[in-house]
C-alpha cells in the first residue's frame, strides 16, 4: 500500500531522516515513537504531500510514486492525515466541506438525504452533538470535539491510509478509549493502512496487533510489535536510543 | 423577512428586516432590539442614531459594492451596535465608519471583513469615546485578504474617557495556506478550496443571520 523508499527528509538544509525505509501494508497499524523534534510529524506531513520539505527517494502508493503529487491528489488517492492541532477554518461547515468533497471523490452529486442521515449516525457513535453537522469547521471547538470531528470527516470520506498524528493528545482517558474504538471498527470494516505517531500505551494497547518503530537521529533504530513500545514507555527514549545504537555499532 | 425601502428618516422598533436604501442622506433612529440587512450599490452619507437601551445588528453583503462613504454612528446611553460588513471588491473601494460614542454604558462591534481582488479598498473606522464617560466597550475587528488588488485598513479608536475597554484587531494578508492545504488534504481541488475559503472569509463575519438568510449552508 505505502512505501517509503530510500527516503530522504529535509527542513530548510537540516536532514530530517536519510535513506529511511518503510512498508504498510492493508490492515496493518504501524506506530512511530520517538523524542520531541525527531522528525515524527515531519514524516506525517510529507507524506500527505506538505511542501514545507523536501524529499528525495521515492513515496509509492498503491504501487504508483506519488512523491510529486500535490495534497488533494494524494488526498484523492485515499490518504488522509489526521493532524495533531487540526485547522479552524472559519465560515466553512462541516457539511459543507464534507458534501463538495464527497461530490469530488464520487463524481456525482450527493444524496443529501442519505449524507444527512449517515452523517448523524456517525456523530452519535462518536458521542458528538449533531449540531456540529451544521457549524463551522473546528472553529471554537476544544482539543477534543476537534479530533472527533476530524473522526467525522474519515468516517464520511473513506480513506485507505490514515495517519493519526498525536491524535491522542489533550484527551481525557475516556475519550482516547472511544477514538480507539471507533479506529478499530473502522479498521475491521475497511481494512485500511493506518500510521499512528503517538506516545500512549493505552492508545496502542488498543490494537490487537501493530508494528511500532523507534524514531532516532536520521533513522530508525529499532522495529518491534507492542513489547517494544512497552520498553521504551518503561525505560525511555535515551536509554533505550543509547543502547540500540551502541549495540548496533 | 420584511423589506423596506427607505427615501429619507426612518424609525426602527424591534424590526428584523431588509432595508433598501433608494437614496443616500438617510437616518435611521434606533429603539428597542433590531436587525438590518442593508441592501445598496452604494452608500452615502447614512446616519444611525442610537437611542436609550437600543440594540443594533447591521449586516452588509454583497460581492461588488461600490463605496460605503460616510456612515456615522451616534450612541448615547445604553445602546448597543454590531456594525457588520463583508465584501468582495474588483475596483477601488472606499468604506469609512465614524462613530461618536457620547454617552455612558454604550457597547459598539464594528467588524469588517474586505477581500480586494483588483484596485485598492480604502478602509477608515475611526471610533471616538467623549470625554466623562463611563462603561464604554469599543471593539474593532477589521481584516483584508489581498487577492489580485490590494486592502488598506485605518483603526482608529480615540477614548477621552479612561473608564473605557477598547480593543482593534486589524489583519491584512494573502489567503492561509494552511488553510488551503487542509481543504484540499480533504480532497477538494485547489481552486474549489480557495473559492471555499474567500466565501468562508466572508461569510464568518455574517454571524447565523446571514447564513440562514441568505443562501448559507
Amino acid at each position: 500500500m505505502l512505501e517509503l523508499i530510500n527516503y530522504n527528509l529535509y527542513i530548510n538544509d537540516k536532514t530530517l531522516f536519510k535513506d529511511l525505509n518503510l512498508k504498510i501494508n492493508p490492515g496493518e497499524v504501524h506506530v512511530l515513537m520517538g523524542k520531541n523534534g525527531v522528525g515524527k510529524s515531519s514524516i506525517a506531513s510529507s507524506i500527505m504531500g506538505s511542501t514545507n520539505y523536501k524529499v528525495d527517494g521515492t513515496i509509492k502508493y498503491n504501487g504508483e510514486d506519488i512523491t510529486n503529487l500535490n495534497i488533494y491528489e494524494r488526498a484523492k488517492r485515499g490518504i488522509y492525515l489526521l493532524s495533531q492541532m487540526p485547522m479552524q477554518i472559519e465560515g466553512v461547515t462541516n457539511a459543507e466541506m464534507l458534501r463538495v468533497a464527497l461530490s469530488e471523490k464520487n463524481n456525482a452529486p450527493v444524496n443529501i438525504f442519505e449524507f444527512s442521515k449517515e452523517l448523524e449516525a456517525i456523530c452519535n457513535s462518536l458521542e458528538l452533538d449533531k449540531s456540529f453537522i451544521h457549524r463551522e469547521i473546528n472553529v471554537g471547538c476544544s482539543g477534543g470535539e476537534r479530533k472527533k470531528i476530524e473522526l467525522l470527516h474519515m468516517w464520511m470520506l473513506k480513506p485507505s491510509f490514515i495517519i493519526l498524528d498525536e491524535i491522542d493528545s489533550g484527551l481525557d482517558v475516556d475519550a482516547i478509549k472511544l477514538v480507539a474504538s471507533s479506529l478499530n471498527k473502522y479498521l475491521k470494516e475497511y481494512k485500511p493502512a493506518i500510521l499512528i505517531i503517538t506516545h500512549s500505551d493505552t492508545f496502542i494497547n488498543s490494537f490487537d496487533d501493530c508494528y511500532v518503530h523507534l524514531l532516532g537521529d536520521e533513522k530508525i533504530i529499532k522495529s518491534g510489535h507492542k513489547d517494544l513500545a512497552k520498553e521504551i514507555l518503561t525505560k525511555g527514549f535515551k536509554e533505550l536510543s543509547d543502547t540500540f545504537v551502541i549495540s548496533e555499532n | 423577512m420584511n423589506k423596506l425601502l427607505v427615501s429619507d428618516i426612518i424609525d426602527l422598533n424591534d424590526n428584523n428586516c431588509i432595508l433598501n436604501l433608494v437614496n443616500n442622506d438617510i437616518t435611521i433612529n434606533v429603539y428597542g432590539d433590531n436587525t438590518i440587512y442593508l441592501i445598496k450599490e452604494e452608500i452615502n452619507n447614512l446616519t444611525i442614531n442610537m437611542q436609550n437601551k437600543s440594540i443594533l445588528r447591521v449586516y452588509i453583503k454583497d460581492n461588488d459594492i461600490k463605496n460605503i462613504n460616510n456612515i456615522t454612528i451616534n450612541q448615547e446611553d445604553n445602546s448597543k451596535i454590531y456594525f457588520n460588513v463583508s465584501c468582495s471588491n474588483n475596483d477601488n473601494y472606499n468604506l469609512r465608519v465614524d462613530n461618536n460614542i457620547k454617552g455612558n454604558n454604550n457597547e459598539s462591534y464594528i467588524n469588517i471583513r474586505n477581500i480586494s481582488n483588483n484596485g485598492l479598498s480604502k478602509i477608515i473606522i475611526n471610533v471616538l469615546v467623549d470625554k466623562k464617560t463611563i462603561n464604554n466597550i469599543a471593539v474593532e475587528d477589521l481584516k483584508g485578504i489581498n487577492n489580485g488588488g490590494f486592502v488598506h485598513i485605518e483603526p482608529n479608536i480615540v477614548a477621552l474617557s479612561n473608564e473605557v475597554e477598547a480593543n482593534h484587531l486589524t489583519t491584512i494578508g494573502g489567503l492561509d495556506k494552511d488553510s488551503l492545504n487542509y481543504l484540499m488534504s480533504k480532497g477538494i481541488k485547489e481552486d474549489i478550496s480557495k473559492k471555499k475559503l474567500l466565501e468562508g472569509f466572508l461569510k464568518s463575519n455574517m454571524d447565523n443571520y446571514i447564513n440562514e438568510n441568505y443562501g448559507g449552508d
